[in-house]
């Protein structure tokens, strides 16, 4: 148990008793609470303590001495209603105030205490015992304090604690929960309340606070319905490119045993003109997959120069569909990727994400000036581009698709992919020729046309 | 202040409360044993130290029981003298009397100035019983304690103080002072006079100490107030027998008891005795007679002639006469030692017999001063100098 009292009343009660020329004694006010302590070690799960503790809020003295009692030490529980009167349930404990005597309770006081734990229906009432020693030449003057729980077999004297008695500027200043009931405390805190509180009693600032917590709540609802949203679009983005890879594959390989019978035809035909072309183009056919970067520009079994874009394209109008798959319609130049020598780029290339701009692009054939050599298309990158698709969930990177091409063989699988079969230009058929097995004739057939 | 002789203590109290302590400082005895009366210390205020002097109002009593000297703290207030005290029990804080078994609490009249004294003696009383009560801790001391109550001689006047079970060896000791009821009547005044003190009443406390529970250890000791020790001749008057090993109090007391009264009763036959024989010897020799103790007939100084020759006779009667014998001294009043003094001669054994009575003491006394003279005579004229 353990207990406390403020310092104005501790002062308050010795004010009192240091006044009054004989014995002094009156009644104790206050409250009784019960805290739990749970620790928790290593050793145990959990140990709960419960400590009692006993706060002193105020003191009540009696007028005069045996206002209570009679000289047999019987208490009058009507004198105590008249001392008392609505305070009564607020009592823990009474006080005594003697001089020269000992810390020990009297005869008397112990009669009555019994009673007055009786009567106040308080079972462990406290009594505080002050007595004031003073020495034979008045030189020095003690105050001591015991404060005592003497309906306890053992361990009566309890600690009384003032906070704050001390040196408060190395420690710091303990608020007690001793409540203030001061009437004028109470009067000025309500009228200058309502610039603090609302009317719920709540402090504004907590409000305004949590306000703006609510806020962010609602926006980060919303944000996160748009991020499922754009999610689902990308999903379905996912399945599309996911579609075309596959027709991609079954292409190539079509395409690819259709090359082979060519070849077989052509090999037959003509051993005598090797070409420079057919030469890589021979050897192609065998690492069907691998495309070794050739210095020389590819060029078209019938012409040294790469035809203009144009002339590809009246060639081969109908080489270009007019309704060309969204993959094979970009036509539009790809910007070059650092580093990449001489990939076969196919004029219209396959983006990702920019299909539309190919498609529409593709369309107009004119309209792009194609350089073979100085536009390598690093492909569209499905072949990786489908990599970086799923490595960027917005926004296709034309740059990241062509640093990808450069070991990315795949990419020329665009090449191939001519629009329903369209035999792309000369250029495209060049490109193809170069890198691609089967993927153009040396007549300049170019089977698999690379994706415009 | 310690020792503060009673008038001290009145002189500083609160004048108020002076006629209260009055009674219990001058008059004051509680208890079997009176010959210690009521103690005053520790005289303290409680007014402020500013109140201007005497204003003492509390005050350590010691009272003395069952062997023990009680320490209790009386509280009063100079301010209201009035109102009753108040009282700390000392270190027998679970002593709590019950305020309806002291009347002088209930009624407390401060006018009266005997009301502090009945109040303590009935909270002595009540002491008493709470020490009983203590004594059921042992069954054995019980026993003994019951035994005694019954007896109406012992019951009435008995202490009892059970003192603590000593911590270490959980061991139960108990004291009994009781009152022995011997009549001390009798002893003639004049033994009893003979003190320095105040005597008061004579009693005579048997004090039988319990080391133990079981009775194994038990220390008896015979308190006798000053003038009941002088008259049965000193301390060799306390001797009295052990304790026997698995006896008990209401058969030993008795036997205590008993001592005690024989030896009060050689007293007073010694000193009847030793009137008797010098009745006899006044009658017997009459104007032969110098000087003989009137008060407590121990001695008697005999101016006696034979054949011309004068010589004095000292009897000096002990205290236990007859059982012991006089002591007789001859002295010639002619002759002188070397030393200055008057030739004697002491004689102790002469023929004697207790069983006889004064009269016929003195007539052999004068036969054997018959016969011993001459010897004397030759003796005082041979040794000594005119």
């Amino acid at each position: 148990m353990a207990a406390s009292i403020s310092g104005y009343t501790f002062s308050s009660v010795c004010y009192h008793s240091a006044n009054s020329n004989a014995d002094h004694e009156g009644f104790l006010l206050g409250d009784v609470r019960q805290e739990e302590t749970v620790s928790i070690s290593d050793t145990q799960i959990s140990s709960a303590e419960l400590l009692q503790v006993v706060e002193i809020h105020h003191h009540d003295p009696c007028a005069q001495l045996f206002s209570f009692y009679d000289y047999a030490g019987k208490v009058s529980e009507e004198s105590l209603n008249s001392i008392l009167k609505d305070r009564r349930k607020n009592v823990i404990g009474w006080y005594r105030f003697r001089r020269n005597t000992q810390q020990q309770m009297s005869f008397r006081e112990q009669i009555i205490h019994k009673q007055l734990t009786q009567l106040l229906g308080v079972p462990d009432l406290v009594f505080l015992l002050f007595s004031f020693i003073s020495t034979a030449n008045s030189s020095t003057h003690a105050l001591e304090y015991v404060l005592f729980r003497p309906n306890r077999r053992y361990n009566q004297r309890i600690t009384l604690s003032i906070p704050n008695l001390g040196n408060t500027s190395q420690q710091e200043y303990k608020v007690s929960s001793v409540p203030n009931t001061s009437l004028n405390y109470a009067k000025v805190i309500k009228e200058h309340g309502a610039e603090f509180f609302d009317k719920d009693g709540v402090m504004k600032d907590i409000r305004t606070i949590f306000q703006v917590y609510s806020a962010l709540q609602d926006k980060l609802q919303a944000v996160c319905g748009e991020v499922e949203q754009s999610e689902r679009v990308k999903e379905k983005i996912q399945e599309e490119v996911n579609k075309l890879k596959q027709q991609i594959a079954l292409r190539k390989r079509k395409t690819a045993e259709e090359e082979r019978r060519l070849r077989e035809a052509q090999n037959a035909d003509s051993h005598s003109t090797p070409e420079e072309n057919t030469e890589p183009c021979e050897g192609s056919p065998l690492s069907g997959i691998t495309f070794p970067t050739p210095s020389a520009p590819e060029r078209p079994s019938t012409s040294p120069n790469p035809p203009s874009y144009t002339d590809l394209m009246s060639q081969d109008d109908s080489l270009l569909p007019s309704s060309s798959p969204p993959t094979s319609a970009a036509l539009l130049p790809r910007p070059q990727a650092v580093g990449s020598p001489g990939h076969p780029t196919p004029g219209p290339t396959v983006m990702g994400l920019g299909l539309g701009h190919g498609l529409g692009l593709g369309l107009s054939a004119s309209s792009n000036p194609v350089t073979t050599p100085s536009t390598p298309y690093l492909g569209n990158g499905d072949g990786s581009s489908s990599d970086s698709l799923d490595r960027q969930a917005a926004g296709q990177e034309d740059d990241d698709d062509e640093e990808e091409d450069d070991e990315d063989e795949d990419s020329s699988e665009y090449e191939n992919l001519v629009s329903e079969g369209a035999h792309l230009p000369m250029v495209s058929a060049s490109v193809l020729a170069q890198g691609r097995p089967a993927a153009l004739s040396p007549d300049g057939d170019a089977h698999g046309s690379q994706a415009t | 202040m310690n020792n503060m002789s009673p008038e001290v203590a009145l002189h500083r109290i609160s004048p108020e409360l002076r006629p209260l302590l009055c009674s219990v400082v001058r008059n004051g005895r509680v208890g079997l044993d009176s010959t210690n009366c009521l103690r005053v210390t520790d005289l303290k205020t409680g007014c402020t130290s500013l109140t201007p002097g005497p204003c003492c109002d509390r005050f350590k009593l010691h009272i003395p029981y069952a062997g023990e000297t009680l320490k209790w703290d009386i509280i009063f207030n100079a301010r209201y003298p009035e109102l009753p005290p108040d009282f700390i029990f000392g270190e027998d804080a679970e002593f709590l009397p019950e305020p309806s078994e002291l009347p002088h609490l209930v009624h407390w009249d401060a006018g009266n100035p005997e009301c502090l004294l009945q109040l303590v003696k009935e909270l002595i009383q009540q002491y008493h019983h709470y020490q009983c009560l203590r004594l059921r801790e042992s069954s054995r001391l019980l026993f003994e304690y019951d035994s005694l109550l019954e007896d109406p001689n012992y019951g009435r006047n008995m202490e009892i103080y059970a003192g603590r079970k000593n911590s270490w060896t959980g061991e139960f000791s108990a004291r009994f002072l009781l009152k022995l009821p011997v009549d001390f009547s009798n002893i003639p005044i004049y033994l009893l006079k003979d003190t320095a003190l105040d005597p008061g009443e004579d009693v005579a406390l048997l004090s039988v100490s319990f080391e133990d529970a079981e009775a194994t250890q038990v220390f008896p000791k015979l308190y006798l107030s000053p003038s009941i020790e002088h008259a049965l001749g000193g301390s060799s008057a306390l001797h009295i027998p052990a304790f026997p090993s698995g006896g008990c109090l209401i058969d030993y007391v008795p036997q205590v008891c008993q001592l005690l009264t024989n030896k009060v009763q050689y007293v007073i036959q010694g000193y009847h005795k030793r009137r008797e024989y010098i009745a006899a010897f006044l009658s017997h020799f009459g104007t032969g007679v110098v000087e003989y103790d009137a008060e407590g007939f121990t001695k008697l100084t005999l101016l006696l002639m034979w054949k011309d020759f004068c010589f004095l006779v000292h009897v000096d009667l002990p205290l236990y006469f007859p059982r012991d014998q006089p002591t007789l001294t001859f002295q010639s009043v002619y002759h002188f030692t070397n030393s200055g003094q008057l030739y004697s001669q002491v004689q102790k054994s002469y023929p004697y017999s207790p069983r006889w009575d004064g009269n016929e003491m003195a007539k052999r006394a004068k036969a054997y001063f018959k016969s011993f003279i001459p010897q004397f005579q030759e003796g005082a004229f041979a040794n000594g100098k005119l």
